[in-house]
């Protein structure tokens, strides 16, 4: 007769059960009671990255039930997705914010361990599959919005294949490998999709796997690494022990280190969630297509390098897009070898610091000059705006017509209004006569990017489209 | 050679095999698109040329497949110079392949994306653009402007 037993025990009973079939014993020893230092909370962003990714997986995988990649049927699928599945488009807000999110947390990761020395020994191999991951992250982030199959997509996409075009010998060959043939149409849709769910998820499974595994066995920048500098591997690796195993400097990765780290990553999941609910996923703009006039624009993780490609004078334009990734790449592979210094922590390393912190600041900048987008000119069916309660007459009203019509306000703002590639004509700082005025808009200064009108208009228009700017350079720079 | 030498040569060897055998294949179907393209011309219709006012630019559609799909059209700018003598412009900026967006009030032609803008003869007049707008070879068969859409490259 078996002894009754209480369920306490039967319950410690199916637990050591399970331990021993399967087999957690390792996984608690080297995982989950592992000894690790003390790390401050701002070291929670790689816990962040794990669930945005894993976020990504999940809300990636149940869409795919509902995508369907082909250019005939794929933006339906989307709308589908996004207004006929239930809570369709919180999932979609959810892949769509965690794609933004986990690239900028992405970027500070990186640039934490720079201002860290986190690629010093021995975590150089963890820092190269750190890099492997950043590439694959940023390559997908792209290709994810292509999907969507609407203007942006194949804009986004054709922005692709020219910087491929860019290289030589090899790009037009790219191209057509990419494109899977010479259009863009059913061939490229299916390689985009396998590579967004198929090529990229299984890569980075090993890649992050991996980076986790080094991540467990050689850990972060400790304290004591910041106050003591070790200059090998064996040197880190021996003071690390010390310290993950002393009782005031360690603690156990469970419940000690998950609890700050989860709780960073918590808090950024929940940002995410609450984007993809107030904001939902990106709107579908029309459908892919290569007819309509079409003003499409990058997602806002990549304003910055918009921005940037404006920028770019003309003989370095073609160049400088598939050198600047192939140069990103290189600096970070090369990083942990160029880097000899012991120093680890930001107090002891002012270069990385200052670096880092202008790369931060220039980042910045460049997506704020994309926001103003003050290089853009773009036709315009307006008039341009007058003062409140301003009213003009005859000739000038005229102009104000031949403005528009002439293409004028396609560049010059008036009253700060409309496009600003050329100056805002009103409120001028110098006055203009009338003569100089008919000079500049017959013939421009050579150098200056404004059409010669000596051709095109009558005396009579030349003289209303005068009047007008005379007008209006008196008025208010702002209205 | 020792058991154990011949053991660890055989393990890799196989690895290798295997390797091959599954990498070499999977590769060159990939690469399918850049050993199969056609390089040949393909000329497809504009319209009548009476469509095309003369000094005038006129944007136009062309079907580029015969497939349904949003895809199946290309918008292009059709120069009429004199004539017989025709400019078809592709609307893909040289700089970075945006839509073009050609205003008959400046006669230029203006990009969304980066501040690239061309003038009538296609040269470059502003932004980071480094090529003069692409140009799609182009005749007239019987009244009828044609273009060889595989006269600009690929993703044009």
């Amino acid at each position: 007769m078996a002894e009754k037993r209480s369920p306490a025990e039967l319950k410690e009973s199916i637990k050591a059960w399970l331990k021993l079939r399967f087999n957690f014993r390792p996984i608690e020893k080297h995982i989950i009671y592992h000894r690790v230092a003390k790390h401050p909370w701002y070291y929670g962003d790689g816990a962040t990255l794990l669930v945005l990714l894993i976020t990504l997986l999940v809300t990636g995988m149940f869409m795919a039930l509902t995508y369907s990649p082909s250019p005939e049927t794929a933006y339906e699928s989307v709308r589908q997705i996004t207004s006929g599945n239930l809570m369709g488009s919180f999932v979609r807000g959810l892949h769509y914010w965690s794609a933004g999110i986990v690239v900028v947390v992405l970027i500070y990761h990186m640039f934490r361990h720079i201002i860290l020395g986190g690629y010093l020994p021995p975590r150089e191999g963890t820092w190269l599959v750190g890099v492997v991951i950043f590439f694959l992250m940023i390559t997908t982030s792209l290709i994810g919005y292509t999907l969507r199959w609407d203007e942006r997509s194949v804009y986004a996409l054709g922005i692709a294949l020219n910087i491929f075009y860019k290289i030589p010998w090899i790009g037009e060959e790219i191209v057509y490998f990419v494109q899977g043939g010479v259009d863009l149409g059913r061939a490229t849709l299916s390689r985009l999709y396998a590579v967004h769910v198929l090529f990229v998820p299984f890569a980075l499974f090993a890649a992050v796997g991996y980076h986790i595994y080094l991540v467990l066995t050689y850990g972060a920048t400790t304290p004591l690494e910041k106050e003591y500098a070790p200059a090998t591997a064996d040197q880190q690796i021996e003071l690390r022990d010390r310290e993950k195993n002393d009782p005031k400097m360690g603690q156990p990765f469970f419940p000690g280190m998950i609890s700050k780290s989860g709780t960073v990553a918590f808090v950024v999941f929940l940002f995410v969630a609450w984007l993809a609910y107030t904001q939902g996923p990106q709107e579908l703009y029309p459908e892919a297509n290569l007819t309509e006039i079409s003003f499409p624009q990058e997602e806002w993780w990549f304003h910055w390098y918009s921005a940037l490609a404006a920028y770019l004078p003309p003989a370095i334009s073609d160049t400088f897009h598939w050198v600047f990734p192939i140069v990103v790449f290189l600096v970070l592979v090369l990083l942990p070898f160029v880097d000899r210094g012991d120093n680890r922590g930001a107090q002891r390393r002012p270069i990385a610091v200052i670096t880092t912190l202008s790369l931060v600041v220039a980042l910045l900048a460049l997506t704020g000059l994309r926001l103003k987008s003050s290089w853009t000119a773009w036709p315009q069916t307006e008039l341009p705006p007058l003062p409140k309660g301003e009213q003009v007459n005859g000739n000038v009203e005229r102009g104000r017509h031949l403005f528009t019509k002439f293409g004028c306000f396609n560049c010059h703002s008036v009253g700060g209004q409309g496009y600003s590639f050329a100056p805002n004509l009103s409120g001028l700082d110098r006055r203009y006569s009338q003569d100089e005025l008919k000079n500049f808009v017959s013939q421009p200064p050579e150098g200056v990017a404004m059409p010669a009108y000596k051709s095109r208009l009558t005396a009579e228009e030349l003289d209303d489209i005068v009047a007008f700017v005379l007008v209006i350079q008196t008025f208010p720079k702002e209205y | 050679m020792k058991r154990r030498d011949f053991i660890s040569i055989f393990i890799k060897g196989t690895g290798a095999v295997i390797a091959a055998v599954m990498s070499i294949p999977v590769v060159l179907h990939s690469l399918t698109p850049n050993f199969t393209k056609e390089e040949n011309d393909e000329w497809k219709p504009l319209g009548p040329v009476t469509n095309y006012p003369q000094g005038k630019i006129t944007p136009a559609l062309v079907k580029v497949k015969e497939e349904t799909g949003s895809l199946s059209s290309k918008s292009v700018y059709v120069w009429r110079k004199s004539d017989q003598d025709f400019v078809v412009y592709s609307r893909s900026c040289t700089d970075l392949g945006c839509p073009l967006n050609y205003d008959s009030g400046s006669e230029w032609f203006f990009c969304p994306c980066h501040g690239g803008i061309f003038d009538k003869e296609g040269e470059r007049r502003a932004g980071p653009p480094n090529k003069p707008m692409w140009r799609f070879k182009n005749r007239v068969r019987e009244g009828i402007l044609e273009i060889d859409i595989r006269s600009v490259p690929a993703m044009v």
